[in-house]
C-alpha cells in the first residue's frame, strides 16, 4: 500500500493547466506593459537600434531580400487581392446587369476590407515573423542575457524599438498596399473590356477619403497587436534551434487571429450600424 | 554553414536554384507517392497534428472574418432597398471568396508553420541526412504523407470555414441587422451552386498541397542554426501566401471562364 492516491490526479493536472496558462497570460500581458513603457526609452536612448530595426523591416532579411523585401511581398499580396475584387466583383455584378458599379465596388471593399486585411496578414507573415526569428536566435544563443549582463535594458533595445519600427514601417507599406489594390481592381476590370471612364466615374464617386484615414488607424493598431506578439514570442523562444523555429509558427498563429480580431472590431466599432455610408442619398 | 559573398550572380543564382531545387522536390514527391509501403501511421498523425493546430485558429477566424464582411454588405444591400438579396451576397462572399481566404490564412499561418519547424528541427539535428544513412527516403517517408495530410485538412477546414460562415452570418442578418430570415434562406442558392462549392473544394485541396510542398522543402532544406530554423519558417509563411493568392485569382478566373453560368 505505498503506491501514492492517483484521486487527486483528476482534479489537480486540469487545475494545474488551468493555473499555468493562466500565469503565462500574465506575463504576457506585463511584457506588453513594458515593452510600450519603453518606447520612449528606446526613442531616446537607443535611435541607431531603432534605425536599424526599420531599414531591416522594410527591406527584409536573408532571402526575402532578394526578392525585394516586405514592400514587394505585400504589394504583391494586395495586388492579387484587388485582382479578387474585381474579378469576383465583376462577375457577380454582370449577373444581375451592373457591371458598371465594379468602381464602386472597388473603393468600398478594397479601403474598407480588402487592403487593411491583407497588410495586416501581409505584416504578420513578414515583419511579425521575422522578429520573431531574430530574437529568438539571440534568446537562444544568450544574447539577450549578454545584453541585461552589459547594462542595456534589453526589453526598450530590443522589443520596443522593434515595436515602434513596425509603426513607422507600417505607414508607407499601407500607401503601396492600398495603391496596389486600386491598381489591380482597375487594371482587371479594364481587361474584362470596361471603359476607363466608366470605371473612374464610379470609383471617384464613391470612394471617401475619410474611409481611408480609418483603415490606417486600424492597419496601424494591427501592427502594434502584431510586433508585441511577436516580439513576446521572440523574447521567450527556448529549446534550442527547433524551438525558434516553434515559437515562429506559435506567434504567427496568435498574431494573425489576434491582429484579424483587432482589425474586424475595429471596423464594427468605426462603422457602426449605418455603415457611414451614402448610396441613395 | 558557408556565407556566399553577395555577388551579382549569386543575387541571381540564388532564387532560381531554390525555385529549381524546390520543384525537382515536388516531383520527388510526385514520383513517390504511388511507392509502396505508404506511411500510413505518419500520414494519420500528421493529419491529426495539423487538425489541432489549424482548429482554434480558424474558428477565430471565420467568425469575425464572416461577420464583418456580411455586415458591411448588408449595410450595402440596405441602403439600395434589397435586404431580402442578403443571403445571396453572404453565399457569394462565403463560398467563394471567404472559404479559401480564411483557409489560406489559415494553412499558411499555421499549418505550414508548424509542419515546417518541425522538419526544420529534424533537419537541424541532422535526422534527415541519419534516415538516408539508414537508406530510407525522406522523401517518402516524411514528404508525401505530409503533403496528403495537409491537402485532406485543407478541404475540411474549407468545409467547416464554410459552413461556420454560413451559420454565423445568418445569426448576425437576422438578430443583428433584422433580414427576414426566409428571403435570407431563399436567396442563398440564387448565384450560388454546386459548381462555386466544386470550384471551393478544388481550390481548398490545391492550397493545401501547395502549402505542405512549401513547408517541406523549406523544413527540409533548414540549416545554419536557430536564425536559420526561424529564417525557414518564416519564409515559408511568405512564400505560402503569395503562391496561394496566386492560386486563388487563378482558380478563380479559370472557373469564371470554363464552367457555364
Amino acid at each position: 500500500m505505498s503506491s501514492p492516491s492517483t484521486l487527486g490526479d483528476r482534479w489537480t493536472r486540469p487545475a494545474r493547466a488551468f493555473v499555468d496558462g493562466w500565469n503565462r497570460l500574465g506575463r504576457q500581458a506585463e511584457f506588453f506593459a513594458a515593452t510600450l513603457r519603453s518606447t520612449r526609452d528606446a526613442v531616446i536612448n537607443y535611435p541607431s537600434e531603432l534605425i536599424r530595426a526599420i531599414a531591416q523591416m522594410s527591406l527584409g532579411v536573408g532571402a526575402l531580400l532578394l526578392i525585394g523585401g516586405t514592400v514587394v511581398i505585400v504589394g504583391f499580396l494586395t495586388l492579387m487581392s484587388g485582382a479578387t475584387v474585381a474579378v469576383q466583383g465583376y462577375d457577380s455584378l454582370r449577373q444581375i446587369g451592373v457591371e458598371a458599379l465594379t468602381g464602386f465596388t472597388s473603393a468600398y471593399v478594397n479601403t474598407r476590407i480588402g487592403a487593411p486585411l491583407i497588410a495586416t496578414v501581409g505584416l504578420a507573415a513578414t515583419i511579425g515573423a521575422g522578429a520573431t526569428a531574430q530574437l529568438g536566435a539571440m534568446k537562444i544563443h544568450e544574447e539577450i542575457d549578454a545584453l541585461e549582463v552589459m547594462g542595456v535594458r534589453s526589453v526598450a533595445y530590443l522589443a520596443s524599438s522593434r515595436v515602434v519600427a513596425g509603426l513607422i514601417v507600417v505607414i508607407p507599406l499601407f500607401c503601396v498596399a492600398n495603391m496596389t489594390s486600386y491598381w489591380a481592381t482597375r487594371f482587371v476590370t479594364q481587361m474584362y473590356g470596361q471603359s476607363v471612364g466608366v470605371y473612374d466615374h464610379y470609383f471617384n464617386t464613391f470612394f471617401y477619403p475619410t474611409d481611408l484615414l480609418w483603415s490606417f488607424l486600424i492597419v496601424i493598431a494591427s501592427a502594434i497587436v502584431i510586433m508585441l506578439i511577436h516580439t513576446y514570442y521572440g523574447y521567450n523562444a527556448s529549446g534550442g534551434p527547433a524551438g525558434v523555429g516553434e515559437a515562429v509558427g506559435r506567434a504567427v498563429r496568435a498574431s494573425l487571429v489576434f491582429a484579424v480580431f483587432v482589425n474586424l472590431m475595429m471596423t464594427l466599432a468605426i462603422y457602426g450600424p449605418t455603415g457611414n455610408f451614402h448610396l441613395s442619398g | 554553414m558557408r556565407v556566399p559573398t553577395i555577388t551579382a550572380s549569386w543575387v541571381i543564382v540564388k532564387p532560381v536554384r531554390g525555385v529549381g531545387e524546390f520543384f525537382a522536390m515536388s516531383l520527388d514527391a510526385l514520383a513517390a507517392l504511388p511507392k509502396r509501403p505508404f506511411a500510413v501511421r505518419e500520414f494519420l498523425l500528421q493529419s491529426w497534428f495539423v487538425a489541432r493546430v489549424s482548429l482554434f485558429p480558424t474558428m477565430m477566424l471565420a467568425i469575425p472574418f464572416t461577420t464583418v464582411v456580411v455586415f458591411l454588405l448588408n449595410v450595402l444591400l440596405r441602403e439600395i432597398g434589397a435586404a431580402d438579396l442578403s443571403g445571396n451576397a453572404t453565399a457569394i462572399a462565403t463560398v467563394n471568396q471567404i472559404g479559401p481566404v480564411v483557409t489560406v490564412v489559415v494553412v499558411a499561418g499555421a499549418a505550414a508553420t508548424a509542419m515546417c519547424a518541425d522538419l526544420g528541427a529534424r533537419a537541424i539535428r541532422e535526422e534527415i541526412d541519419a534516415m538516408r544513412v539508414l537508406g530510407i527516403n525522406p522523401i517518402q517517408r516524411l514528404v508525401v504523407p505530409r503533403v496528403l495530410a495537409a491537402t485532406l485538412i485543407a478541404l475540411t477546414l474549407n468545409a467547416l470555414v464554410t459552413l461556420v460562415g454560413l451559420v454565423g452570418s445568418f445569426i448576425f442578418s437576422v438578430y443583428v441587422q433584422d433580414v427576414t430570415p426566409g428571403a435570407f434562406a431563399a436567396s442563398l442558392t440564387l448565384q450560388v451552386g454546386t459548381t462555386d462549392v466544386v470550384t471551393s473544394m478544388v481550390k481548398a485541396a490545391l492550397f493545401g498541397m501547395t502549402a505542405g510542398l512549401i513547408a517541406c522543402y523549406k523544413g527540409i532544406s533548414a540549416g545554419g542554426g536557430p536564425q536559420g530554423v526561424g529564417n525557414a519558417v518564416n519564409e515559408t509563411v511568405v512564400y505560402t501566401f503569395m503562391a496561394l493568392f496566386v492560386v486563388n485569382v487563378l482558380v478563380t478566373v479559370i472557373s469564371q471562364k470554363v464552367v457555364p453560368k
